[in-house]
């Protein structure tokens, strides 16, 4: 094939095509600009800044220390334990899926009332994560908090200093954050079920399955598309969990036993003024995030299935 | 080329919304009418609010001819520096703003704030009425803060003294502490067992001597046992000495012996201040800006006054002082008219008897001017126009050292930053709850405070 003999073929498609080739640009161009002002500028300023010593006052560039940041980063015990903190929250993606989805295929049949049981499950999606993180803090309230209110009536004892312990406050953290995104993998579960064709279940049935095993061999598998999506999501998501943090333990919990690495990078940008320091973290939590999606995204074809 | 056009078109519209947007810069300052405008930014508390708000809108209506608009911005006071370090990142700051005494030296450095000695001479302002050491935190010569230029006027100097519930008191049949002279630790234990009971009768404790944040109320401890928590040169930390480890222990053994304190778990459900505005605590502390509220019976239904904080080793009772101050942008536009602002704020008398008290009745803080604080706002409180309690002495024995009494800032005023102090509160609960002990913590903690004190001193030489 010569030069020649392409040419006329792009001339060809000019003038119609060539329109919509266009159009297609310009509706492009709007998320692709703010991308790039967003995005991808934010990006390479947070690199660069975590190159220096900016402290957000001093001039950036003069602070230049290369790797120091880094180097340091390995090296702070405090980083590694908001990390541990930020994969141990993550325990709440299995089991949000997990609910999620035995509640999915119970909605997943026609009972009355069902359109206001899925409302009501989808409204801590809708609420201000601020408002109900704000609830949630007097739910686990040592003394006055309905869970201990609870716990003392059925069992007679003290519950636990929900948020004031270091381990109970990963539980209270846990809970909220299943409890807040539960809507989300309900809803996308409802869908992912409602795309089953019924003759999956039927030919099995005849084939004399039972239940358990059309849940385990033809639900399952054929959800899996949404529980990627899900997995993807919740890890991104788990990786910058921070307002929860705030909002109910502003300290940071006892001995920075609830903290979460942007949490920490706040801390460390914001308040102790280390922004080059801090920049550092968040330059490495996103690659940190980089690297997880794209092995996720490498290895989906082992377990996500499709209905092709 | 219809599509050419949409597309230009559409580039057109986001360059010249690009071009609006930084544009404004050039108009900043300015009203519509061409009058001037002045951005100002502060942290402060509701009752500060309201009388501030009607001293700014006063200020503006004096200067209507001049000042179009005054933006005040409001916000509290844990947000303030976050808020502001966005601000300074943006090299967007509003006109006028706080700034700390610990802030001073890195601001100017840094050129974010204005001289202010010239404007002061060139209008003739004299600071000379001020409390001088609250003023001289605000001055830098180019290497130290407490002597040279002039970068702030004090928005107030306050006091945080302690307290006693007088209607506690009373149920007991106890005397009332002596303002002049402080409880020893192990008189200040005993008064407060006899404060600790069940009032109800249910077997749990509800009523308790006193209650303790740890992050305010453990430094009096530690200074009154001639302890601290830096060196002189504010470069190394002091905490690992036996005058402050004894003090840390007899401040946790006040919960975890003596157990007259709520303990950590019970201050986690409810805070030491609400319960001490509940009633729960007979010893609580009272910076000059709770004044107001205590005084109010909708928030504090109890007859209270003031008093000092136990002593330690030393036998003299220590608190600190602390102080904010109005400082003026270096890249603002109108910087005479943010000076005669935070001039009228800071000085002007009339402004200073409303946030006194003195013609509102509610204080929030003491007068800026010393011979209006010593005269006419004593007077007010003698004579009951200012609400206040009668022990108003206390205050000003804090603040101007007695031989029983002193009060001074606190370390972290003098460090770039609080990281290294935070590290110490953020974990201390776990000697008062009693699963570490004070060496352990001591031993564990003090390595990593110095590290971060090292690292702040760093990041501003």
């Amino acid at each position: 094939m010569n030069v020649s003999e392409v040419r006329p073929v792009k001339k060809k498609m000019s003038k119609a095509a060539l329109t919509e080739h266009r159009w297609g640009l310009a509706f492009v161009a709007p998320p692709f600009i703010g991308f790039l002002l967003f995005m991808a500028f934010p990006i390479v300023f947070a690199f660069v800044a975590s190159l220096t010593k900016w402290n957000g006052m001093n001039d950036m560039l003069d602070q230049f220390c290369g790797l120091q940041n880094y180097v340091k980063l390995m090296g702070d015990e405090k980083f590694w334990k908001v990390l541990g903190n930020t994969v141990i929250y993550m325990l709440g993606i299995p089991i949000g899926m997990i609910l999620g989805l035995v509640i999915a295929v119970g909605m997943n049949r026609k009972i009355r009332g069902i359109k206001v049981l899925r409302t009501l499950y989808y409204i801590p999606v809708v609420s201000s994560l601020v408002a109900v993180a704000i609830l949630w803090m007097w739910v686990f309230n040592y003394d006055y908090g309905l869970l201990n209110s609870i716990i003392k009536f059925l069992t007679g004892s003290h519950g636990p200093n929900w948020l004031g312990d270091e381990t109970w406050v990963k539980v209270s953290m846990i809970i909220f954050m299943v409890w807040k995104g539960l809507g989300t993998s309900i809803i996308l579960y409802l869908a992912g079920l409602q795309g089953i064709p019924r003759d999956y279940y039927e030919a099995a049935t005849i084939d004399g399955a039972n239940g358990w095993n059309l849940f385990r061999h033809i639900t399952v598998p054929l959800v899996s598309p949404v529980t990627f999506y899900l997995l993807i999501t919740g890890l991104i998501g788990g990786f910058q969990v921070f307002v929860e943090v705030l909002v109910m333990v502003p300290s940071g919990g006892l001995d920075y036993s609830a903290a979460t690495v942007v949490f920490y990078l706040y801390e460390k940008a914001f308040t102790s003024r280390q922004m080059g320091y801090g920049s550092a973290m968040a330059f490495l939590l996103s690659l940190i995030i980089f690297v997880i999606t794209a092995i996720n995204f490498r290895a989906q074809d082992k377990w996500v299935k499709t209905m092709d | 080329m219809k599509l050419k056009k949409v597309v230009a078109l559409f580039l057109a519209v986001t360059m010249l919304g690009g071009v609006l947007l930084t544009g404004c810069g050039s108009k900043e300052g300015q009203t519509a009418d061409g009058k001037k405008s002045l951005d100002v930014f502060l942290y402060l508390n509701d009752h500060e609010s309201e009388i501030y708000k009607n001293m700014i809108d006063k200020f503006q209506q004096e200067h209507a001819d001049t000042i179009g608009e005054i933006n005040l911005q409001i916000t509290t006071q844990e947000e303030y520096l976050t808020t502001l370090t966005g601000m300074m990142t943006a090299g967007s700051l509003p006109d006028v703003f706080y700034v700390g005494p610990e802030s001073v030296k890195q601001f100017v450095d840094n050129g974010y704030i204005e001289d202010l000695t010239p404007y002061l001479e060139e209008k003739g302002i004299s600071t000379d009425g001020l409390m001088q050491d609250v003023l001289n935190s605000y001055r830098y010569d180019g290497t130290a803060t407490g002597s040279g230029d002039l970068y702030a006027l004090p928005k107030d100097s306050s006091v945080f003294a302690y307290a006693y519930n007088k209607d506690l008191f009373d149920e007991a049949g106890l005397e009332y502490p002596d303002p002049e002279d402080p409880y020893t630790y192990d008189e200040f234990v005993e008064v407060c067992k006899k404060l600790t009971k069940d009032t109800d009768g249910d077997g749990e404790i509800d009523q308790w001597g006193a209650g303790f944040a740890n992050a305010f109320m453990l430094y009096q401890f530690v200074w009154s046992n001639g302890a601290s928590f830096l060196s002189d040169d504010y470069k190394t930390v002091t905490i690992d000495t036996p005058e402050f480890k004894e003090a840390l222990q007899k401040y946790v053994d006040l919960t975890l012996v003596h157990k007259v304190t709520p303990t950590v778990e019970q201050d986690a459900s409810l805070g030491v201040y609400q319960r001490w505005l509940a009633g729960q605590e007979a010893f609580y502390a009272c910076g000059t800006w709770d004044v107001a509220a205590f005084m109010d019976p909708e928030t504090f239904p109890y007859n209270w006054d003031l008093c000092l904080f136990p002593t330690l080793s030393t036998g003299k009772s220590m608190t600190y002082l602390g102080t904010v101050g109005y400082c003026v942008s270096a890249d603002s536009e109108n910087k005479e008219e943010a000076v005669d602002l935070i001039n009228y704020l800071s000085t002007d008398a009339d402004g200073q008897r409303e946030v006194s008290g003195i013609t509102t009745g509610n204080s929030i803080q003491i007068p800026n001017i010393v011979e209006l604080a010593e005269g006419e706002f004593l007077d007010a409180i003698a004579d009951g126009t200012v609400k206040y309690p009668s022990n108003a002495n206390v205050i000003f024995n804090y603040m101007n050292g007695t031989d029983f009494c002193g009060g001074r800032f606190m370390e972290s005023t003098y460090t770039p930053n609080a990281e290294w102090i935070n590290l110490f509160f953020e974990s201390v609960d776990k000697v008062k709850n009693g699963s570490t002990s004070v060496d352990d913590f001591i031993a564990e903690i003090a390595p990593q405070m110095q590290a971060s004190l090292d690292e702040a001193w760093d990041s501003v030489s």
